[in-house]
């Protein structure tokens, strides 16, 4: 394990265990900052919507390739995670937060389970075909790449799939 | 996150997202976030607590119909711990 790895995971874990160092990052750090919000109102009732994922916790399937924890912006691509699969399959690569409950399980930071009894009960009208995972920790270059490029891209396809609502969680 | 959520929601999709700190949310400006008070990296709370991930899941949804003000951080019933 290389020494940024390392690093990392130590960060992680203090973050983890000490909330207000969270705060002081938070306050501290140098976030986007924007004036406006888009909006898009929800017409139809959550019963007819289909809905979809959306994570910035490094989920991916063991064959896909890996989140890039070498770059220090971040890694700005997206996997594609169909919802039918076996959730064993899922790995999270992101050295960046203590991810070891969600290693254990998944519904911690991307509720694919809950979402699929969520339809089975008729609460929403159906999980969407496919649900989308970033890495978080996006900096520098790579915010643009994400901005114009890859976020864009995965709207399109959620628009393809026919999504009518997007739930997405953060790491 | 909230990039992402503003480009999707862009798109003419809506959008809730699970905020882990009010701070941050504030900064990036998505179109409706649910605050929990949860460590980073759980989102939808505990491994195997299937009641607070359900919980977490529906009041998100709902909040997609609820919130009508572009911008709206709202409380959850878990965001008592949140910074």
């Amino acid at each position: 394990m290389s020494f940024k790895t390392r690093k990392d995971q130590i960060l992680a874990k203090l973050f983890k265990r000490y909330p207000t160092l969270v705060q002081r990052w938070a306050k501290a750090h140098n976030f986007v900052v924007n004036a406006n919000t888009p909006w898009a109102a929800l017409t139809k009732e959550l019963r007819a919507c289909r809905v979809a994922l959306v994570t910035t916790a490094g989920v991916h399937l063991h064959w896909q390739s890996a989140f890039d924890m070498k770059d220090k912006e971040g890694d700005p691509t997206f996997r594609q995670i169909p919802s039918n699969i076996d959730p064993n399959d899922l790995r999270i690569t992101h050295n960046y937060y203590d991810h070891r409950d969600a290693d254990r399980d998944i519904n911690v930071v991307l509720p694919i389970k809950r979402l699929k009894e969520l339809e089975a009960e008729g609460f929403i009208g159906e999980v969407s075909p496919r649900h989308f995972s970033f890495m978080g920790h996006i900096l520098g270059r790579h915010l643009n790449t994400l901005v114009k490029q890859t976020g864009p891209e995965v709207a399109r396809i959620l628009k393809e799939d026919g999504a009518d609502a997007v739930f997405l969680t953060p790491a | 996150m909230g990039l992402i959520q503003r480009t999707i929601e862009a798109e003419g999709i809506p959008t809730i997202s699970i905020s882990l700190n009010r701070t941050i949310t504030e900064k990036v400006k998505p179109p409706r976030a649910l605050l929990v008070g949860f460590a980073l990296g759980h989102p939808m709370g505990n491994p195997f607590d299937k009641e607070i991930q359900r919980q977490i899941l529906i009041e998100g949804l709902r909040l997609l119909k609820e919130i009508r003000e572009a911008g709206a951080i709202v409380e959850g019933e878990n965001a008592s711990f949140a910074g």
